[in-house]
């Protein structure tokens, strides 16, 4: 007994002297650091730790801009960022929402500027840019205000944009050609699609690669586009009945459709997205729809020299809607929060923080040519863009309109009930589409 | 059982030995127990904020319990997870802890491996195995396809309650061989003397007298089995997440879960959830308690 | 000295098919708590594509690579999560023996009112899921600024609630092997001019040995594997220990880079091999005989 208390404690005890030693350089900046960073600049008084929490995990395409930008901000600066960054998903956004609420507010925060911050809007949470600007007139003046989206609460803009997203098509052409088809164009209507569907299924592979119960948010949304068309596909359903409401049932129809007559994988009922993904990466699936991130994902994980099996093109429409119809928008940016407005050491520190994550060329590089921004420059097209960038750059080039998603346009709750419970449950047959609808309306409130 | 000697007749001491483990008790369960169940009459917009008042009625949460049919899918899967446990998990340990008291070579062997997987931290686990499961196709699939099988099997769709469970089932037969195996070493050597010299043979032996002897070590089996399958959540959750497939899959845990971090966002009837797993808890040891009660011999 | 009799027996009879069977069942179940382990260690030194296409094959020759674990390990401060884990789980483990024993021993030994309902409020205790308490918790220690502040803090902030977690079960365990043991070694010593927490430190401690390794062993590998409250707490990448690590690979692989993947889990899992194999006898002597008793 006694000889295993003893080896614990040695062991804690050197583990904790270990760590005194290793971690004493990358503590030392945030607690005693007053004297290192002042030399530097004259502008900042007191170099201090800014607690950034993001989504720009390692997962994400942006990590690395983010990592450089902020690393650059450091040196420049002397102040340091407690860089708290996360994947982003439905227990990340409940937690983040959470620190707020528990009076462990970040001061910099990277989320959605949708329904997703009305809490922290409304709780007065975060600083609106209008009112920073009222002390700093430059911050983020290289955007058009025009386009930095506003809180649904309240109307005004508080979260800085970066680069956006677009929602697109991804091919595996090498399937397409072993069917005999090539990959959707500019002009494929829906029933093309369907064709090309059953071509493919007859060959044996799965048409498309999608998690009905993990993600079905990019067909969720496609689907919706195709029944309401651009001008109506922010409407929110507010009866099962209205415009909205029938194009919604007309949407989950067409899922029901693609499901019933076996596209999806075979197990799309339990399996994961990157389980579904993966049939694309082993030659199993011809198509996936996805956001602008997977360009950075399909690079990392397929050879060079099979890059080019894969390309990037327009959802087939029908309708009203043209397939150069896309969606996209600016769904996230930077938020300085209450806490660090109010600190007066950190206030200066937070708004040169966003302000050097959001310059041109940070968001120009996020961009990779292809998503939307806010920027007042137009982001010139990458000289060195491989294969299938250039496919999304050609895209997004020759979408006729973007559209935001409409899914970020009703409460987390009747999200979740619709995406995340409800729309799977109406591909199999186990409740109407006009069922789902009225529960999300009512989760909706 | 309690005694009287003088050491304990003075009781300030007694303050020093339990204030430490009360105080952290207090302070991290019951303090958040107690707000559970305030929030579970609450209204509460969003995780961690405050309320806004009573809910009208201020039973709704449990209202709403009674009524959802996912609650109930929930319910049924604990308690079907709970039946397992004991069948299965206290099944297999029996059988095991008995064929182990008949060896002696070897037994020491058999004891580490077998206690193996309860050290491994579920998480671990759970993606170990869904590897094993994977669909196209994982190592089992890819037996079964070498046997002859012509199709893939859909492990968390077709067979999602034997996917879900028999990792489960298996991690914890260890747990209870052990208990078991230590009950078996109690049984004095007597007993089995007085045995042989009645002529009994191996199997009598077993049923006369190692079960009966093994009562109170079994009873101690069925509370843990019970509260063991209420708390059941990491494993289940590493591999099938959100009730897949189709809303089947939900356990107790795993669905209060979804309301407090896992997007649904209800603070309140996470809450309300809590609660009813903490007195069907307390409820069917008591019970299970009443019923096989412990023997003195 | 109990299984003598039982195992001179034993040694008369015969090698008879029962015995056979007896060991190929045995031999059987032993195969499905090794295997599994194996297969992950096999695939961790594979190349992530050979993993589901030859999941079976030895990693020798054209298919043996290293590069899952440099990968890991640059990507990842594997080293640092050590020690965190280290400090979080040593420090939990000494303060939950020593708590749970102090109360173990006055609930086992002390005649008092309330005891019965103290009784009660530890076995509910057992039972509260983690994640019902999280929220409360999360913003009580946010009061106390012990959350997401400097490395030791945040250390902190997860000791103090799996310290908490552990004290009942460890309670219950060493109430129902101290109560076992002879009153007479106790009442010997208070002759002798011992005082109570004398006794409790130098003869009971002693006593009660196995018990109190089982403690210590469960709390550690308790502590050790509970994601859940490391996943609330520790943030970012300075506090992650290992098991918050195997989180961050896992969902940075996409789940899909099995490569890493199953490098974590060997990984995660080897410290916490070593420490059952050389303690096994601790674990399964002391759970036992307080689980039996409690």
């Amino acid at each position: 007994m006694k000889k295993l208390l003893a080896l614990v404690s040695a062991l804690t005890l050197s583990a904790a002297l270990l760590a005194g030693c290793a971690s004493a350089p990358a503590s030392t900046p945030a607690s005693t650091g007053s004297t290192a960073g002042a030399a530097s600049t004259a502008a900042e008084a007191k170099p201090v730790e800014l607690r950034v929490v993001s989504s720009f995990s390692g997962t994400d395409g942006n990590r690395k801009a983010f990592e450089t930008a902020y690393k650059a901000w450091e040196a420049a600066t002397g102040n340091t960022v407690k860089d708290e960054s996360q994947t982003s998903d439905e227990t990340w956004k409940a937690k983040v929402l959470a620190d707020f609420e528990t009076g462990s507010d970040p001061d910099v925060l990277f989320f959605f500027n949708g329904n997703d911050a009305n809490t922290i809007v409304e709780g007065g949470k975060v600083v609106s840019i209008e009112d920073i600007r009222k002390e700093y007139p430059n911050y983020a003046s290289n955007m058009n205000d025009s386009s930095i989206p506003a809180s649904p609460v309240d109307g005004k803009q508080y979260a800085v944009p970066t680069a956006g997203y677009w929602e697109g098509m991804f091919t595996n052409t090498k399937v397409l050609e072993d069917c005999g088809l090539t990959a959707p164009d500019a002009n494929t209507t829906w029933d093309e699609f369907l064709e090309m569907c059953e071509t493919i299924k007859a060959k044996g592979y799965t048409p498309i690669a999608a998690s009905l119960q993990q993600v079905p948010h990019y067909w969720f949304e496609f689907t919706i586009l195709n029944n309401d068309g651009v001008t109506g596909h922010l409407n929110v359903p507010a009866t099962a009945d209205d415009a909205a409401g029938k194009a919604w049932q007309a949407g989950l129809e067409d899922i029901k459709v693609l499901y019933e007559k076996g596209y999806f994988p075979a197990n799309t009922l339990s399996a994961s997205d990157e389980e579904t993904f993966q049939l694309m990466y082993d030659g199993k699936a011809a198509f996936a729809i996805d956001g602008s991130w997977k360009t950075g994902q399909i690079v990392d994980n397929v050879d060079a020299d099979h890059l080019a099996d894969y390309t990037c093109t327009y959802v087939p429409a029908k309708g009203d809607r043209k397939p150069t119809d896309i969606i996209g928008g600016l769904s996230m940016g930077y938020y300085i929060t209450e806490k660090a407005w109010a600190d007066p050491d950190k206030r200066a520190a937070a708004v040169s923080f966003v302000e050097a994550l959001t310059t041109d060329e940070v968001i120009i590089e996020m961009a990779a040519g292809s998503a939307a921004t806010a920027l007042k420059v137009a982001p010139p097209k990458p000289a060195d863009l491989n294969s299938l960038q250039e496919a999304a750059f050609n895209m997004v080039a020759g979408a006729t309109s973007v559209t935001p998603a409409v899914q970020d346009y009703i409460k987390p709750e009747a999200k979740a009930q619709i995406l995340e419970t409800d729309t799977k449950l109406v591909a199999n047959g186990s409740i109407t589409a006009a069922q789902a609808l009225e529960n999300m309306i009512k989760a909706n409130g | 059982m309690h005694n009287n000697s003088m050491i304990f007749k003075k009781k300030t001491p007694l303050l020093v030995f339990l204030v430490p483990a009360f105080a952290f008790m207090a302070v991290y369960l019951f303090y958040p127990f107690v707000m559970n169940i305030i929030n579970s009459f609450s209204d509460i917009p969003s995780l961690g904020a405050s309320s806004k008042g009573w809910l009208d009625p201020w039973y709704s949460n449990y209202q709403r319990l009674v009524t959802d049919p996912y609650m109930r899918t929930a319910f049924v899967n604990t308690m079907l997870m709970m039946l397992c446990t004991i069948v299965f998990q206290v099944g297999i340990a029996l059988i095991l802890a008995m064929l182990v008291d008949n060896i002696r070579r070897g037994s020491g062997f058999f004891r580490t491996v077998y206690f193996f997987p309860i050290v491994i931290s579920a998480t671990a686990l759970g993606l170990m195995f869904n590897l094993l499961f994977w669909y196209d196709t994982g190592p089992i699939n890819t037996i079964l396809l070498q046997f002859g099988w012509d199709h893939l099997v859909n492990w968390k769709e077709d067979h999602w309650m034997f996917t879900m469970f028999t990792p489960v089932m298996w991690q914890y037969v260890g747990y209870y061989f052990v208990i078991i195996v230590t009950g078996l070493n109690n049984i004095s050597p007597d007993v089995y003397e007085a045995a042989e010299i009645d002529g009994a043979t191996g199997m009598q032996v077993v049923w006369r007298i190692k079960l009966p002897l093994l009562y109170n070590t079994l009873c101690t089996c069925l509370t843990l089995a019970i509260t063991g399958a209420l708390k059941v959540f990491d494993l289940p959750w590493t591999m099938m997440p959100k009730g897949i497939p189709l809303e089947k899959s939900w356990l107790t845990g795993t669905y209060m879960y979804k309301y407090s971090l896992g997007g649904a966002n209800n603070i309140g009837y996470s809450s309300a959830i809590a609660i009813f797993i903490v007195i069907l808890g307390v409820l069917l040891s008591q019970l299970a308690n009443r019923i096989f009660k412990e023997k003195d011999y | 000295m109990p299984n003598k009799t039982a195992a001179v027996q034993l040694k008369r009879r015969r090698i008879s098919p029962s015995k056979i069977i007896t060991y190929i069942i045995l031999s059987l179940w032993a195969v499905t708590t090794i295997f599994p382990f194996i297969w992950v260690i096999i695939n961790s030194f594979k190349e992530r594509k050979y993993i589901l296409t030859q999941s079976f094959a030895l990693p020798i020759g054209e298919l043996f690579t290293l590069n899952n674990f440099t990968e890991t390990f640059e990507k990842f401060a594997v080293g640092p999560a050590y020690r965190n884990s280290l400090i979080i789980s040593g420090t939990v483990t000494i303060a939950v023996i020593i708590i749970s024993g102090l109360c173990a021993y006055g609930m086992a030994r002390y005649n008092f009112r309330g005891r019965k309902i103290l009784q009660t409020l530890l076995i509910a205790s057992m039972m509260f899921p983690v994640f019902s308490t999280i929220i409360p918790v999360f913003s009580m220690q946010t009061k106390w600024g012990i959350v997401n502040n400097t490395v030791p803090l945040s250390w902190v902030s997860v000791i103090l609630p799996q310290i908490a977690g552990n004290i009942a079960f460890g309670t219950v365990v060493l109430m129902g092997y101290i109560r076992s043991l002879p009153i007479d070694l106790e009442e010997a010593a208070y002759l002798e001019g011992y005082g109570v927490f004398r006794i409790f430190f130098r003869i009971i401690m002693p006593l009660a040995k196995p018990s109190f390794a089982t403690i210590a062993i469960f709390s550690f590998l308790w502590s050790y594997n509970d994601l859940f409250t490391q996943m609330f707490y520790l943030r970012s990448a300075d506090y992650f220990t290992i098991t918050r690590l195997l989180n961050e690979i896992s969902s940075q692989s996409g789940g899909t880079n099995h490569g890493w993947m199953a490098a974590a889990v060997v990984i995660v899992v080897i410290p916490v091999l070593v420490v059952y194999v050389f303690l096994q006898k601790n674990i399964v002597k002391g759970l036992t005989a307080g689980a039996i008793k409690g």
